[in-house]
């Protein structure tokens, strides 16, 4: 697959033709989906091979405990021991993400997370999921999130409405955050790597066609501690923000 | 990191360990231990304690929270008028407010409000 322009590597192509139609838009199994059904299958086939239970663990076991015992440790930091109830969602949202970041990396692949409409409604349902159990749980006392502690009246009614549009900004950042590391990290080394071809291609200019080769291996290096460290990042921050959910108080 | 591996103060002998040898075994190890935690810790540096996961997800954040904080006060001041009909104010104001909760957002994030308990205002 070559990418004549760095945003093509985005395009959303239709494998099959429309299976129906929602509204009048036709709906196909397109390569979004096609790598979301492979990295949901991976994930799927490591768990049950890796969790076999065997008391001494083997390699992959050993990976899934890791895999476990970091996301727990992450969640119980981040909300608590009551957070732990949420253990499940955390995980699956942080394997999917780590999954698609680092499938995304492999040439000619397809990187599900660089698409905004993705990560929004995974950060959207996470907020959704925050507010909804926050207010299962307390009830109206939940807005006390918004009140933040030890400030003079005047400034109250401010801060409160302050605090609400930064509460409403953190789906966005959540989803913003994730989908331009991806983006921005694959748009780079696609122009790097075009300029390996067009060097390569353009007489003389062959004999330093090596150094962006250099920079693109360089680049692979980066998009791999990137996606891994975004999909820490994702987990860690919905861990913080149910733990909102479990304790309102500032 | 992990302390796994402490030393339990009174059940170190067992029931009635029977072997003198076992004791010495036993704290020639935990020294040994002690210096290889030590050696580790020395070997981290100055590093060691600065480069923990959480902080880079903090680094990460700081500047993503600033925008979406404005990006966020801009959209919802251009929802308010189109709904609303408050063209232009909505989207001036908020998109103040969401300067505003961006720059919140980071203070917050860098721990700059927890550090100092009461705002000196209040």
């Amino acid at each position: 697959m070559v990418h004549a322009d760095p945003i093509s590597q985005f395009d959303i192509v239709g494998i099959s033709g429309p299976l129906f139609r929602v509204g009048g838009a036709p709906v196909a199994f397109t390569n979004s989906a096609l790598l979301m059904a492979i990295i949901v299958g991976l994930i799927v086939a490591f768990m049950l091979v890796a969790t076999r239970g065997s008391m001494v663990p083997g390699r992959l076991q050993s990976a899934a405990e890791l895999f476990y015992e970091f996301t727990a440790q992450t969640v119980r930091e981040s909300a608590g021991n009551e957070g732990m109830r949420f253990f499940p969602f955390v995980f699956t949202v942080f394997i999917f993400v780590l999954c698609s970041n680092v499938l995304g990396i492999i040439p000619g692949s397809f990187t599900v997370t660089g698409q905004i409409v993705i990560t929004a409604a995974l950060a959207g349902f996470i907020i959704l999921m925050v507010v909804f159990y926050g207010f299962y749980k307390h009830g109206l006392g939940w807005l006390r999130l918004f009140v933040p502690p030890d400030v003079p009246g005047w400034l109250l009614p401010m801060l409160v409405f302050v605090e609400v549009v930064s509460f409403w900004t953190r789906p966005i950042s959540l989803s913003v955050r994730l989908f331009a590391n991806m983006l921005g990290g694959h748009m780079a080394m696609s122009i790097f790597a075009y300029f390996v071809a067009a060097l390569l291609f353009g007489g003389v200019w062959a004999v330093i066609s090596p150094f962006p080769l250099l920079l693109v291996v360089a680049l692979v290096a980066l998009e791999l501690l990137v996606a891994v460290l975004q999909a820490y990042v994702f987990a860690i921050l919905t861990a913080l923000y149910l733990n909102d959910a479990l304790h309102p108080h500032h | 990191m992990a302390p796994e591996d402490e030393p339990s103060p009174s059940g170190s002998a067992g029931p009635g360990s029977p072997d003198p040898d076992f004791d010495r075994r036993l704290a020639a190890f935990r020294t040994q231990i002690e210096r290889a935690e030590r050696g580790e810790k020395q070997a981290g540096g100055s590093r060691g304690e600065r480069a923990s996961p959480a902080s880079l997800v903090g680094a990460l954040r700081l500047s993503s929270e600033f925008i979406a904080g404005i990006l966020g006060g801009a959209g919802l001041g251009w929802l308010c008028d189109h709904f609303l009909g408050t063209s232009p104010w909505g989207l001036i104001v908020l998109l103040l407010l969401g300067f505003v909760a961006g720059v919140y957002n980071v203070m917050r994030d860098s721990g700059f409000l927890d550090a100092g308990g009461s705002p000196p205002a209040g």
